[in-house]
């Protein structure tokens, strides 16, 4: 894959945003327990972050950088009122759920920060792909821990039940949340580092930690 | 006993350890002692200001318009952001690239603003929690708990870090692997 | 290198006997389930420690048998009625999240046993803390009719204890399968702590902290009685022996290791008096883990002190002869 590719679409598996770059974790720990509240983290996130960024990318890049992340976080929590007015349609149990982790998405480290050291270097149409990457890739993430986490702690899938003897309740809890977090992330190094067939360097104990 | 009573709930009551807010931060300003000094001062700071100004929205802004309360929260935090980089450069301008630095990453981030909404909350729950002295003081506790996460993890850093660790763990998996299993004790406290 | 090496594996051994000697009271009391239970644990901290250690690119050698004296002490804390498949997912937990994701045996940070009986206790824990009485035997794959609360349990709610001080040393009185018998427990630790296989630092001030508060403060009205309950009950004495004063976690110095067992005494007794929180000297051993390390990084510093001064000093007398040919 050449670097410009790695860039566009590496947001999925080669430098995915949660496991990789540990953004927007708190709200994985913490809703990430079930199928349901996936589903409505997955739609906030990516309305919220797909339109501010967007609209982010017409800020003026001269203006000092203080003045531009305040800007940013303005226009996300502007961003975050229609959002949650159509979730209250579309998901009306998700908010009470997720509860305040629903705003603090708006003012995740992908808008606020990453906006100004990754995604407004590049053209307008890569930048609009290496975004979507990059919330497929948070989707993604979202997706399984809530999947694994629903059916080992509360041994259901989707709310549906599911034949699993022991239920691990300790799963549905914050400190569940961690652990199973980061066994994940050392689990996606580890397959990055097969896949890239980098194994000579994992064994030599050189750090392959993403700083 | 007292003393040891307090040190407990303080634990159990930890933003970080129980509700994960400012795990990326945290990770930053674990890296070393001077990083973890200067935002988790800089943290408090914004959390115990923060939550009065948050006091103070929370009194104008009529119930049919709490949607906006994510705005007006941000604008504080926004104009605190402004008035603490100028404070800093006016204040000690030689030590003004370093404490920049720390400004910027604790602005906006999950800590604050969690600690804000997580405030609120509590107020919304419970009318007797909803003074300007109840919001500081919680406030100001969630940055002693955000010190004291920051501490907890500081202890470990260069152990989590060895070359010893499985590569694939070393560094920010076994930190939240860590965290985890220090959080899993203190719920088992509740 | 290799002393190093004899002496871990000398420490594993000590420890095994003096954790078989429990289990064997515990067959005594419970028959032959938990043994079973003892032997599940120890069989799946060894396949975990297999295939981990492959994961790791690294070979099991016969320093890795430590995983096992983990298996039992976890083992031991456990009703002998566990369920075999929660006690198999509390020894993979162990194994794997409390110990080799760390790094393994090279690199310890948590008790794996104290950890994983904290991730058992927030997810089975009416499992965890429900006991047949001793003597009740149960078969190796029945249920038992009647189980019962442990006598700490009783005792930490109630602030009563009915039975002798004879049963109590004996540990004739119902609890976790191996961590009851108070009078082996006080021989083992005497031993282990003569053989330097326990650090005789962190156990002297977990049971100096428990004993003054217990004195200070006592849960009953008689002093005596509160000394004398407050380090049987919640697994204070087994916890100190095999968690709190494991030499992997605690302090190298003693001096250093009696204080970090001292205020692990301290809090766990006033989690118990004031919360009745059972066996809280678990918990409380695992939130003093960054305690633990805060000390031996203090260790580290003051060791790498002592070496450079004498470097320090042998160039000072250099320097000092240069400024003479100067003069």
């Amino acid at each position: 894959m050449t670097n410009r590719n790695k860039l566009l679409f590496g947001g999925i598996l080669g430098d995915n945003i949660v496991l990789s770059g540990l953004m927007v974790i708190s709200p994985v720990i913490i809703c990430g327990d079930t199928l349901k509240n996936a589903e409505a983290l997955i739609y906030a996130f990516s309305a919220i972050t797909f339109l501010s960024v967007l609209i982010s990318s017409f800020v003026p890049r001269k203006l000092p950088y203080t003045a531009k992340i305040i800007i940013y976080a303005v226009i996300s929590a502007l961003v975050y009122i229609p959002v949650r007015l159509a979730a209250l349609e579309f998901y009306p149990d998700s908010i009470g759920r997720i509860g305040i982790y629903y705003p603090l998405l708006a003012v995740n480290s992908l808008i606020v920060f990453q906006t100004e050291a990754r995604f407004f270097r590049m053209k307008k149409l890569d930048m609009i792909i290496s975004l979507i990457f990059c919330i497929i890739g948070f989707d993604a993430v979202m997706l399984i821990t809530g999947f694994l986490r629903e059916l080992l702690a509360y041994g259901t899938i989707n709310s549906k039940i599911a034949d699993v003897n022991i239920l691990t309740k300790g799963f549905a809890q914050p400190f569940g949340g961690f652990i199973f977090l980061g066994l994940m992330c050392g689990g996606y190094r580890f397959i990055r580092a097969v896949v890239s067939k980098d194994s000579s360097k994992t064994r030599s104990g050189e750090d392959v930690s993403d700083k | 006993m007292f003393l040891i009573n307090e040190l407990i709930t303080l634990l159990v009551a930890n933003l970080i350890l129980s509700q994960a807010l400012g795990i990326s931060t945290i990770f930053i300003a674990a890296g070393s002692k001077k990083n973890l000094i200067g935002t988790a001062c800089v943290i408090t700071l914004f959390t115990t200001v923060g939550s009065a100004a948050a006091y103070a929205v929370d009194s104008m802004l009529p119930y049919d318009m709490k949607d906006l309360r994510l705005l007006l929260y941000t604008l504080v935090t926004g104009a605190m952001y402004v008035l603490l980089l100028t404070a800093a450069y006016l204040l000690c301008r030689g030590k003004y690239t370093d404490f920049r630095k720390y400004i910027h990453v604790s602005a906006f981030n999950c800590a604050v603003m969690g600690t804000l909404f997580t405030i609120n909350e509590r107020a919304v729950m419970d009318s007797s929690l909803f003074t300007l002295s109840e919001y500081v003081s919680a406030g100001f506790e969630a940055g002693i708990g955000f010190i004291i996460a920051a501490l907890i993890l500081t202890a470990a850093y260069r152990k989590l870090n060895l070359s010893k660790v499985p590569a694939s763990f070393r560094g920010f998996p076994a930190m939240l692997v860590y965290l985890g299993i220090i959080s899993m004790a203190v719920y088992s406290l509740k | 290198m290799l002393k190093k090496a004899r002496k871990e594996r000398h420490i594993w051994l000590d420890i095994m006997i003096t954790l078989l000697t429990l289990e064997l009271m515990s067959y005594f009391y419970y028959g032959i389930r938990s043994v079973v239970l003892a032997c599940v644990c120890i069989f799946t901290a060894l396949v975990a420690e297999i295939v981990s250690l492959r994961f790791m690119k690294r070979k099991f050698t016969a320093d890795d048998l430590n995983c096992t004296s983990d298996a039992l002490i976890l083992a031991l804390m456990f009703p002998a009625i566990m369920n075999y498949k929660i006690a198999a997912i509390a020894v993979l937990f162990a194994i794997i999240a409390a110990k080799n994701v760390f790094g393994g045996r090279w690199n310890m940070i948590f008790s794996p046993a104290a950890a994983a009986y904290i991730f058992v206790l927030t997810s089975w824990n009416r499992e965890l803390l429900q006991y047949t009485a001793p003597h009740v035997k149960t078969g190796v794959f029945e249920t038992p009719a009647v189980l019962v609360n442990s006598a700490s349990h009783t005792f930490d709610l109630t602030g009563t204890m009915d039975h002798t001080d004879f049963e109590i040393l004996l540990g004739n009185f119902s609890g976790p399968s191996g961590a009851v018998s108070i009078l082996l427990l006080a021989v083992a630790a005497v031993v282990l702590m003569f053989r330097g296989s326990i650090s005789a630092g962190a156990f002297i001030g977990m049971i100096s902290g428990t004993g003054f508060f217990a004195v200070v403060t006592p849960s009953v009205a008689s002093r005596s009685d509160s000394l004398k309950y407050s380090l049987v009950t919640n697994m204070v004495l087994f916890a100190a022996i095999y968690i709190v004063s494991d030499v992997r976690i605690a302090p190298k110095r003693n001096y250093y290791a009696f204080f970090y067992g001292l205020f692990i005494g301290i809090i766990s007794y006033v989690l118990v008096l004031t919360s009745a929180k059972e066996n809280a000297v678990v918990i409380v051993s695992v939130l003093f883990t960054p305690i633990a390390l805060g000390f031996k990084n203090l260790e580290k510093r003051i060791e790498l002190a002592v070496k450079e001064e004498p470097a320090a000093a042998e160039d000072a007398p250099a320097s000092g002869e240069e400024a003479a040919v100067d003069d």
